[in-house]
């Protein structure tokens, strides 16, 4: 009896573990191969092509789509980077560590009501829609991962080693620049590696905050599948998948990957 | 000038701990009390006035919105359940069983997914579950499911790919926090002469909690607010909590019922991090109610005590 059970866990974990990774991956791997499928329509295999790539290049919007969301990405990162950077290097001078918790708030809250409080804020004041909302919000969530993970890199610092650099006559800035900003390193990677996607793949508060004049590659995509199945779409896809895989490889290539596992 | 720069660099902690604090405050939080204005106040016609009211939220408690938000809240609550009941067995695995050299692999494979677009991920199964789908032909082709059956656009299909987008960020947690476990307390639980599943029962699961809490809760939120999936795939059929908010304020533009609607909804969100929270440090709260209460008899102990 005892045995059979443990014949039976011993052979469930991994049929369980290849069950889930087989659901994780199918849809990606048939989304990757039929983007290059030489057929409009069909779903059975017609040949090699990469006409769907071709017309993806040649497709303006989708160019000034993916601009869009490269800007918004980039200033996005650089900008919870360095907000939230600052913050958590002056909690520690100011003894208030205790106030970093409260960006917690921005990733637990359902994205929505984000995306909601920023539209009727800048609908408030009439501000029109457009990047600096987008940017916002993204930033909003970005401090939410950017605090807590540099937080968590800075709370193990010696701070001998701070009071040594300032003992030895470096000013607050130099302290920093030479000091703190290098040990930090790792952990501002890997959470503006976060960022970068988060921002890239957002999809709620680009939809809510963009505007008519502005549009983000996954709000575009939305509007694509929307409006019918098209293999295009497929295209796009795989190189979100590229980038994404390439962003991943670099998180796990730096070794900062287990600042990113216990937050996210 | 002198006196500006002095007091920039006497006080450079708070000036580093501002530009945070405000962007939480104006993008937050002061949208929060604009939201909450609009869904109490209405402007009245006759008079020419603005007046409070709570007509918004006592509508939309009467009305359908309400059985719409239990629905996403029952449906948000069934996802976190199945991403738990698959996650826990790939978590374990991949902190206890796999060996070294395949774990970064693994590793690296279940994060791919978490980093890869949401809507890339729901348009592949848009694609796989269509009417011309690679999963529809194979069943139809086998003989499971006739022509006329659509894999689509019903619970089935929402399910099937949210628990898909929400699935690493159950494992990960879990991961985590059976990762640091230190796997002496399994040899020592065996040495003691349990098996193993009372090793798991007794010492592998109570320490796995705040992982299986952090993973209810990452992925228990975002499938309440969730309007993209159900929105591909469930055909625009079914109304969420997030699609109604979606059509309130982008489409009826009915903004002072949008915002009761979202204070409502998000009320649920709440009490379940507030729930976690209690099951989480409940008992350490408890105890030290208790410990504190005990000092406090013996006139030693003090509320700052408890509090701090």
């Amino acid at each position: 009896m005892v045995d059979n059970r443990q014949y039976f866990w011993r052979f469930l974990n991994p049929i369980v573990v290849a069950i889930a990774y087989l659901f994780l991956y199918m849809p990606i791997i048939v989304l990757v191969l039929f983007s290059f499928n030489d057929a409009a329509f069909s779903v059975s295999w017609v040949g090699f092509s990469l006409r769907w790539y071709k017309k993806l290049i040649n497709s303006p919007e989708i160019i000034s789509a993916l601009e869009t969301s490269l800007i918004v990405a980039i200033v996005t990162t650089f900008l919870s980077l360095l907000v939230g950077t600052f913050f958590v290097v002056a909690s520690r001078w100011w003894r208030t560590s205790m106030l970093g918790n409260i960006f917690y708030t921005n990733i637990l809250l359902p994205e929505i009501v984000l995306a909601i409080g920023i539209l009727s804020i800048f609908n408030f004041f009439n501000i029109p829609l457009g990047y600096g909302s987008v940017i916002a919000g993204h930033t909003l969530l970005g401090l939410g991962f950017v605090v807590p993970i540099v937080k968590a890199r800075f709370v193990e610092l010696d701070p001998i080693l701070t009071e040594a650099s300032l003992d030895l006559g470096a000013t607050y800035l130099q302290t920093f620049r030479k000091v703190v900003l290098p040990l930090l390193m790792p952990s501002i990677i890997a959470s503006g590696l976060l960022v970068f996607t988060l921002s890239m793949d957002d999809f709620l508060i680009s939809f809510f905050c963009s505007g008519p004049t502005v549009q983000t590659l996954s709000v575009y995509v939305y509007s694509m599948i929307k409006t019918g199945v098209d293999p295009m779409i497929n295209a796009v896809s795989t190189c979100f998948l590229v980038i994404s895989s390439i962003l991943v490889l670099v998180l796990c290539s730096l070794k900062v990957v287990d600042h990113v596992i216990s937050y996210e | 000038m002198k006196m500006l720069t002095r007091l920039i660099t006497d006080e450079l902690p708070f000036f580093l701990a501002c530009p945070a604090l405000l962007w939480q405050v104006v993008f937050l939080y002061i949208p929060f009390f604009v939201l909450a204005i609009y869904s109490i106040c209405d402007y009245s016609a006759v008079t020419g006035t603005y007046f409070l009211t709570g007509s918004y939220y006592s509508d939309i408690i009467h009305s359908l919105c309400f059985k719409i938000i239990l629905r996403s809240f029952f449906v948000a609550i069934l996802i976190a359940a199945i991403c738990f009941i698959i996650a826990y067995p790939v978590a374990y695995y991949l902190a206890v069983k796999s060996g070294r050299r395949y774990k970064t692999l693994l590793l690296f494979t279940l994060i791919l997914p978490s980093w890869t677009n949401l809507i890339v991920q729901t348009y592949a199964w848009f694609f796989l579950l269509g009417k011309n789908g690679m999963i529809s032909v194979l069943l139809q082709r086998i003989g499971l499911i006739s022509p006329s059956f659509h894999l689509l656009n019903n619970y089935f299909s929402i399910i099937v790919g949210m628990v898909s987008c929400y699935l690493p960020f159950m494992i990960l947690p879990i991961y985590a926090v059976l990762e640091k476990m230190d796997k002496q307390y399994l040899e020592a639980s065996a040495d003691l002469g349990a098996d193993r599943f009372e090793t798991f029962r007794r010492i592998v699961f109570p320490l796995s909690l705040p992982g299986v809490y952090a993973g209810l809760l990452l992925v228990f939120i975002p499938s309440f607010g969730e309007f993209a999936i159900p929105s591909l795939l469930g055909g625009s059929k079914y109304a969420f909590w997030g699609s109604v908010i979606v059509d309130k304020f982008l489409k009826s533009r009915d903004w002072r019922s949008g915002a009761a609607l979202a204070f409502i909804g998000v009320m649920f969100p709440i009490m379940v991090m507030g729930l976690t929270y209690v099951l989480l440090r409940g008992k350490k709260i408890v105890q030290r109610y208790r410990q504190s209460h005990h000092d406090g008899l013996n006139g030693n102990g003090s509320a700052k005590e408890f509090w701090g």
